[in-house]
This record gives C-alpha cells, sequence and structure tokens, in this order.
C-alpha cells in the first residue's frame, strides 16, 4: 500500500494529479465505508449511543439511583408519556418505573455510559495484550511461538462466558473482575489474528530490504511489520466489542457483574426477569437497549471488514 | 432452621394452652390392646446385638398370635449423665411397640421436635446395611410413608409412586411428580400451562395474576416467619451500639413492608410473630422510624460518611420475597442517613455457613417456624451457642432459660418482654417483617392446602388425573432428612417417611402417626410413645420399637456406627436436644 504515498521529489502540481488519481488508503476506505449500507446504519447507532452517553446528565431526567416517590405511584408502574395521553398529574415515566421507584429510562440512559465503556476498555486491554503475543509469537517463531500459541489455545478450548464465568468465581463478583475476565477471554482472538497476519507480512521483500539494511528485529516488528498487519484486528476488533458488551451484560444478569444499584443493562435485565408476563417493560427496554448496541458494533465490523478488503476494489 | 421455608399459622393462645396441656395427658386414645409383647418380656435368647426382623411373610400380624418369640433385644442408648452436654438422658425400647424418651430437663415442645421431617423413623436394618450414608440412602430410600421413591433423575424431577402396603390411608394419586425450577415465573408458567398442578412460593406480584385465573386457585400461608437485618457486634463499625440504634432509626420497615411485601404480611414488631401464645412483646414496640435522629446518633459516634457492606443471598424465601429488591431499598434508605452500603450476593450455602460462624457483619436472613413457640425463634438466635450476632448477650441468655423452664404462660411472657426490652437497647438485629406467602393450584384439584409449618402432603392431593405434579423453588439435597434442614428436601422426605407424630393439615397442631398414643409424666421429662402395630415399610419390615432407637441414636451416639448422615451435622438434633452423645 506504500506506492500510494507521492513520491517526494514531485512539483507542486504533479503532487495535486496524484491525489486526484490516486488516494490515500485511509480515504479510500472511509469512502468505501461510507458507501456501505451496513456500516452506515452502524455508525449512526454508535454515534446515537455515543451523544447519550456523554450527555447523559442532560438527557436523563433523574439520576440512576433516585426514587421516584409519589401517592398513586406503584413500584413497576408501566410507561407513561404525556404526548400519547397518560395523565399530566403524574410524573412523565417514558420506560415506567422498575422494582425500587427508579425511573427506568433515566437508567437505561446511565447504562449506556457503562457498555460503552466495557466495551471499549475490554476490546483494547484485549487487543493490546493479544496483539503483542501474536506479534512475538509470529516474528519469533520456533519454541516462544509454540508456548504462547498453545497457551492462547489452552484458552480457546473454554467456551468463553463459561471461561469469564470461572475467572469471576475465582476473583470474586463486581464490574472491575468482569472487566478482567472478558478481556482474559478475548485476548487469544486477537493473538491468533495478530500471529497469522505477522507470518505473512514477514515474508514480503521489504522486510527482507530492511533486515539487510541493519536494522534491528525489535525495529522491523513494530516500524515495519506491525503496521502493516494491524488490518484485520481493526475488523475483529469493532466485531469484538459486541461480545464483549453482550458477555459482560450475562454476567451481570447471572450477577456476577455490576453490582445494584450500578444501572448496568445485563443486571437490570437479572433483577426483573421474573416480572416478565407482569411488568413486561422492565425486560423489554434494556433488552432492546443491549440488542441495538450489539448490532451497532456488529453492522459497523460488517462493513469495515468489506471497506478494508483489498481484494474489493472501489 | 435458616434455609427452611416453613410458616407458623395464626395459632390462637387457646391453640397453643391446649397443646402444652395435651403435653401432660395423652392426647389420643391410648392403645386399645398393646400386642401381647408386653407380656413376652423379651428373653433376649442369646446376644442379638441387632435386632433381627422375623421377616414372616404375607403372614398379618394378628393381635391374638403372640408375636413369634422375637429375636430382638430391646435396644435402650443411655447417657451415663447429663453434664455431656445434650438434652437427651435416654431412649429406650420398653417393649416391642413402646419407646420411652427421658430427658434431662423438662420440654413442654418435645412432641412438637419430634414431629419435625428430621427425626422420620427408618427401619433398624436397612439403616445397618447403610450405615447411615445420606448418599446409599437417597439411593433406595426405605420409610413407611404413602409414596416411595420411584425415580429421582438429578436435576429434573422425582417421580413417587404409591405404596400399596401402607397403613392408612393410602394415596389418592398412584404416581406424584416433585419438579423445580428456581424462577417464580417460570412455576407460575408450568402451572398456568396445565403442566403442573401446584407451585410453591407465589411471586409477591402474581398474587392477582393466580386469583384473576379461573384454572387457578391460590392458597395463602399465614405469616409466622420473621425477617431481620442482623449485626454482628465484634466486627466494626457495628461494634458501636450506637452505630447499630442509628441503623434501626434509620430503616422505614413500614415502607418495606408496604411497598415489597405480598398481601398478609405485616411489620415486626417484635422478633417472635404475634400469632404465638407468649414471646412477642406489642407493648415494647421497635423503634420508631427517625432519620434525623439516625444522623445525630452516627454524628455522636463519629462515624459520617460510613461505608458499609451489605451481604444477602438470592434466596426467595415466605419472609423474604424480593430479596435483590429490599436489599436495594436498605441502600437507599441508610444513604439518606448518610451511610454508603455497598451490595454483596453470596452463594446460599456458604452465605449461611459464614453467617452462622459470626463472619457476616451486616446481613439479611430470616426464619421460618419449625413449632409454634418462642423458644424456636428466640433460644436458637439469642442462646449462648449462636455466634451469628457476635457476642452473646449474658442477660438475654439468662431471661431465655428463665422464659423456658417453666410452662405458665404469664411468668413466660414476663421474661420474654423484658428479653425484647433488651434487644430493642442492644440492636443485635432489626426485625423488619412477616412475610405472607401462597402456594397455587389447579383449581380442579381436590385436597390442595398448605401447611404452616410442615411439608406439603402429596397422598391427599386428588387431581382428576393419575398424576400429581409439584413445582417447588430447589431441587431436595438427598432423600436422608435426618442430616438435612432444607424446607425443599422435607418436601421429598415426607412423602417418603413418616414421623412419631405428625402435624395435622393445615395447622401447625400435632397428631399421633407411626405412634398411636403418647404421654409423658408430670414434669415433663418422660415421653412415651406406643407404636403402632403392623406398620411396614417400603422393604417389608415391620416398625418396632427397636426401629426408633436406632433411629435415633444414630443422630444422638457420635460413636454410633450409623452417625454418618451427609455431613454429619445433624442440625435438628443439635439445635433442639443440644450435644451429641460420645462427642469428640
Amino acid at each position: 500500500m506504500r506506492e500510494s504515498i507521492p513520491a517526494p521529489g514531485m512539483g507542486a502540481t504533479a503532487r495535486e494529479a496524484s491525489r486526484l488519481r490516486v488516494q490515500s488508503p485511509f480515504a479510500r476506505t472511509m469512502r468505501r465505508l461510507l458507501h456501505n449500507r451496513s456500516a452506515q446504519i452502524g455508525l449512526a447507532i454508535i454515534s446515537l449511543l455515543v451523544l447519550v452517553a456523554i450527555f447523559a446528565d442532560a438527557i436523563a431526567p433523574y439520576a440512576y439511583d433516585q426514587q421516584i416517590r409519589q401517592s398513586g405511584l406503584r413500584r413497576r408502574s408501566p410507561p407513561c408519556i404525556h404526548l400519547l395521553g397518560c395523565d399530566s398529574n403524574k410524573p412523565q415515566l417514558i420506560m415506567g418505573l422498575d422494582g425500587n421507584f427508579r425511573d427506568l429510562f433515566s437508567r437505561v440512559v446511565y447504562g449506556s455510559r457503562l457498555s460503552l465503556q466495557i466495551g471499549f476498555l475490554t476490546t483494547g486491554a484485549a487487543i493490546l495484550i493479544g496483539t503483542l503475543l501474536g506479534a512475538a509469537a509470529g516474528y519469533a517463531g520456533g519454541w516462544a511461538d509454540n508456548v504462547i500459541m498453545r497457551a492462547m489455545d489452552v484458552l480457546l478450548a473454554f467456551p468463553s462466558l463459561l471461561l469469564a464465568i470461572a475467572i469471576v468465581s475465582v476473583l470474586g463478583p463486581g464490574l472491575i473482575n468482569t472487566l478482567l475476565a472478558v478481556a482474559i477471554v478475548s485476548i487469544p482472538i486477537y493473538a491468533r489474528v495478530v500471529r497469522s497476519s505477522v507470518l505473512s507480512v514477514k515474508e514480503m521483500d521489504y522486510i527482507a530490504a530492511s533486515r539487510a539494511l541493519g536494522a534491528s528485529p525489535l525495529r522491523i516488528l513494530f516500524v515495519r511489520v506491525l503496521p502493516n498487519a494491524l488490518t484485520p484486528v481493526i475488523v475483529v476488533g469493532t466485531l469484538g466489542i459486541a461480545t464483549a458488551i453482550l458477555d459482560a451484560a450475562g454476567l451481570s444478569f447471572l450477577g456476577l457483574g455490576a453490582q445494584p444499584p450500578t444501572p448496568e443493562w445485563g443486571l437490570m435485565l437479572g433483577e426483573e426477569r421474573n416480572s416478565v408476563f407482569n411488568a413486561p417493560h422492565l425486560v423489554f427496554f434494556p433488552g432492546i437497549a443491549i440488542m441495538v448496541t450489539v448490532l451497532g458494533f456488529n453492522l459497523l465490523g460488517d462493513g469495515l471488514r468489506d471497506a478494508l478488503d483489498p481484494r474489493r476494489k472501489a | 432452621m435458616n434455609t427452611k421455608n416453613r410458616f407458623l399459622p395464626a395459632l390462637s393462645a387457646a391453640a397453643v394452652t391446649a397443646l402444652l396441656l395435651a403435653a401432660c395427658a395423652p392426647a389420643a386414645p391410648a392403645a386399645p390392646a398393646a400386642p401381647a409383647a408386653t407380656e413376652a418380656p423379651a428373653p433376649a435368647p442369646t446376644e442379638a446385638p441387632t435386632p433381627t426382623e422375623a421377616p414372616a411373610p404375607t403372614e398379618a400380624p394378628a393381635a391374638t398370635e403372640a408375636p413369634a418369640p422375637t429375636a430382638s433385644a430391646m435396644m435402650k442408648v443411655e447417657a451415663p449423665n447429663c453434664d455431656y452436654g445434650g438434652k437427651m438422658k435416654a431412649i429406650e425400647a420398653v417393649d416391642e411397640l413402646t419407646v420411652k424418651f427421658t430427658l434431662c430437663s423438662p420440654d413442654p415442645a418435645f412432641p412438637y421436635k419430634i414431629a419435625g421431617d428430621s427425626f422420620a423413623i427408618l427401619d433398624a436394618d436397612y439403616l445397618n446395611e447403610t450405615g447411615g450414608d445420606s448418599n446409599k440412602i437417597s439411593e433406595n430410600p426405605v420409610g413407611t410413608g404413602p409414596y416411595k421413591l420411584k425415580e429421582w433423575k438429578r436435576g429434573e424431577s422425582i417421580t413417587f409412586e404409591a405404596f400399596a402396603d401402607y397403613w392408612g390411608e393410602k394415596a389418592k394419586t398412584p404416581t406424584a411428580v416433585l419438579r423445580w425450577s428456581k424462577e417464580a415465573a417460570q412455576r407460575l408458567l408450568e402451572l398456568q400451562s396445565g403442566n403442573a398442578d401446584g407451585m410453591s412460593n407465589v411471586g409477591p406480584d402474581d398474587f392477582e395474576t393466580v386469583e384473576k385465573d379461573a384454572d387457578l386457585k391460590l392458597i395463602e400461608v399465614p405469616a409466622a416467619n420473621i425477617f431481620y437485618i442482623g449485626f454482628n457486634n465484634t466486627i466494626p463499625p457495628f461494634d458501636d451500639d450506637r452505630v447499630r440504634l442509628a441503623f434501626a432509626y434509620g430503616i422505614d420497615r413500614q415502607r418495606i413492608v408496604d411497598d415489597y411485601y405480598p398481601r398478609g404480611s405485616v411489620v415486626a414488631t417484635s422478633f417472635v410473630p404475634t400469632s404465638f401464645a407468649v414471646g412477642a412483646s406489642p407493648n415494647v414496640p421497635w423503634h420508631e422510624y427517625n432519620p434525623e435522629k439516625a444522623k445525630e446518633l452516627l454524628k455522636e459516634a463519629g462515624k459520617e460518611n460510613l461505608e458499609v457492606t451489605l451481604t444477602y443471598r438470592d434466596v426467595v424465601r415466605g419472609y423474604l420475597p424480593n430479596p435483590g429488591v429490599v436489599a436495594q431499598e436498605i441502600q437507599a434508605q441508610l444513604k439518606e442517613i448518610g451511610v454508603n452500603v455497598k451490595i454483596e450476593v453470596k452463594e446460599s450455602g456458604a452465605f449461611l455457613d459464614s453467617v452462622t460462624a459470626g463472619k457476616e457483619a451486616f446481613y439479611l436472613l430470616g426464619w421460618g417456624a419449625d413449632y409454634p413457640d418462642a423458644t424456636n425463634f428466640l433460644d436458637y438466635h439469642f442462646g449462648p451457642e449462636n455466634k451469628q450476632y457476635g457476642k452473646p448477650y449474658d442477660d438475654i441468655v439468662a431471661l431465655l432459660k428463665e422464659g423456658a423452664s417453666t410452662a405458665d404462660l404469664a411468668k413466660r411472657q414476663a421474661a420474654y418482654d423484658k428479653v425484647n426490652e433488651l434487644l430493642k437497647k442492644y440492636v443485635p438485629m432489626i426485625p423488619v417483617a412477616h412475610g405472607g406467602s401462597a402456594l397455587a393450584f389447579r383449581a380442579d384439584v381436590e385436597g390442595a392446602h398448605a401447611n404452616p409449618v410442615s411439608a406439603l402432603v402429596f397422598a391427599v392431593m386428588a387431581p382428576p388425573r393419575d398424576t400429581f405434579v409439584y413445582v417447588q423453588n430447589a431441587e431436595p439435597i438427598s432423600l436422608n432428612c435426618a442430616d438435612e434442614s432444607d424446607g425443599e428436601t422435607f418436601t421429598a422426605c415426607a412423602q417418603i417417611y413418616e414421623t412419631l407424630l405428625r402435624f395435622k393439615l393445615g395447622t401447625a397442631e400435632v397428631e399421633p402417626a407411626l405412634a398411636e398414643s403418647y404421654e409423658s409424666n408430670a414434669d415433663l421429662t418422660e415421653w412415651t410413645f406406643k407404636l403402632r402395630p403392623g406398620v411396614k415399610f417400603h422393604n417389608g419390615a415391620t416398625l418396632d420399637a427397636n426401629d426408633v432407637v436406632a433411629t435415633m441414636a444414630a443422630q444422638w451416639d457420635a460413636k454410633n456406627p450409623n452417625h454418618k448422615g451427609r455431613t454429619g451435622s445433624f442440625e435438628y438434633w443439635t439445635a433442639y436436644f443440644g450435644s451429641f452423645l460420645n462427642a469428640q
């Protein structure tokens, strides 16, 4: 992909012309991405979520742990929206009240902060560690490769959620431990992806050239190999955020993740699972929130994969 | 015990008085003609250490015939003295159908205790074969009950089939199935779809759903339990009396009961339900909700901006039908007095062990009655052995002893009034509620009932189908209830085994079961039971007094080869009768 960079000796006009003719890889990818229907929807959803998370204080009418006590208002009251003809004497409750007299809408809004943090933090940590391990294994080869990758195979042999449950059981329930557990179980995925692309990149001619010029192995790995091996990680990582959010919600549902009164969507679902028939809104809205978030990251991930696919011409 | 799921009815004072009187006189017509056993004083031919049952197939034990020269020596287990820490002095098979229990101190509640499912009678030979091992017994349980085990599909269901040789009224339905599901919503769904005929613990918000459904009926269980918030007075910050008192002022119990408890629940004034003859003190009401005073107390103690951890187990009980939301409500209420509460859910077994060991500082727990007497509530919790509140309070211990030593209700109440005063002063716990709960059945199930303190009786259930299916919250732990204390386990055991006395359907009064009649001496230390003749075990053996002695000795005597069980703790024995014989 380096061929697209204009040669330094070109004149200004020539450079201009070259930019018109050949786009930078980043611009080309962005253009493809923005033309991809699923990526458009995914980006829209995620942007919305990010905005909601940032401005949660302004959007949510109540604090997430504030009880709304008013005579005649029962816990698990159904939604009451004034615009839709709900009695204006009652407080407006877009998603109804939860089992502890708290405004469900405010909790879902604050929950977006948590879910996005969980998604980005765990995936970020897993990519960082997984990339280093995978790169080391792929570039060094030999016994280092064997040791690292067999360890990764051991982690992969367990179903991810089961392993996460085991880790949380050892560390004890809690949000931080959940983050750790979800990050640990996703490391091997990135390690494998990075290793396989490092394996193919390190056979390239420019690596041989760099080595012939006397570059140190570390420099070759971090400056020449890794930047060119990261493309697949971006795709897998985007999809991985969705999985991480889902796993963390699952752990919280089981009571192993976030602890009350944290407005974590999975926890909210789990707490009210027995009300599914007499107060369906309490499981519907957190469930929808999880679904939409996961859908957003999955659509974006699909779009990214298409856009970054070198075999597909614009 | 803590793990149980049982409730007491609103027992009128009269009922208890009657029961206490009954303790002094035979409650049922004495055995008309105890078979000639008394005349044959058991010569004990040579050495017969274990009773050898004469199989005598098909021969009905005709009362006229002298029971074939029984080779069985009459067993007797006796403690050398009363200093070993237990309450039991001796258990003796007086003759083939008479058993005598001798106690070290008077016990007016003995008939209730012996009616508990933990004291079900096993065949002595069978007990020796299995060595009292709960695992082996669970494989092939042998009792005298109206049902015998057909199959236990672990993790799925237990199937019972009617026992043809049952001594009493035979089971109305040939097959009964016990299943379990943790979620109240799922149990209700099974009931609504017709897959089940009955369910335990209707969700607090589902009472109306069940009542509106013409195919279902709701049977409410009266509130005779207690939900409390416990403290440990040895763990900071709860070692400071003012902190515990501040919490007592800072928790609005009325709000908890109004908002989170189903119909039939009441705010607790005392630890003991008011429906009991003695123990509750309506004239000593609990601290009024007063958040200002709570804040002052915390300020005085220098404990502003306190951070504490509240632990509980996520198990639905009649006393606590909504553990999660109640914990969060308490969290929210305490935040108003400036206390930050972190909530921690613990696994049920681990949580109970930790509370019992005195390791939980601040926790939610409750108690359902085993029998309708204050001793079952107060003595267990505030006695000298209990470590769950930290260091026991000596003045309460002394008063409890006073309250339990007499049958005079006025004297007992006077002692318990003082206990309640002290509980209010020390605040080892905050009594919150007596919770109401309910069972639900298909409307066409005849004989549907709810028992206040004992397990449901499947044998009287008569749906117009040949199978009765009941769904409860959890799977039984074993089918040997001697070493169990869990209500869900008792539901299974109660169908297979029987006790000397049992609780009358729908009440907390005892009636004869395997014993036809019983009597005690004047000072309530000697209890004699006349066994029902001709009772068959599921393996064909016939019940005799040695079976009773062998069953009890296996629990009582730590050196008995059958003293094994599941964990060997035999909680009910130690809770009712103190230490084991030959312990250590």
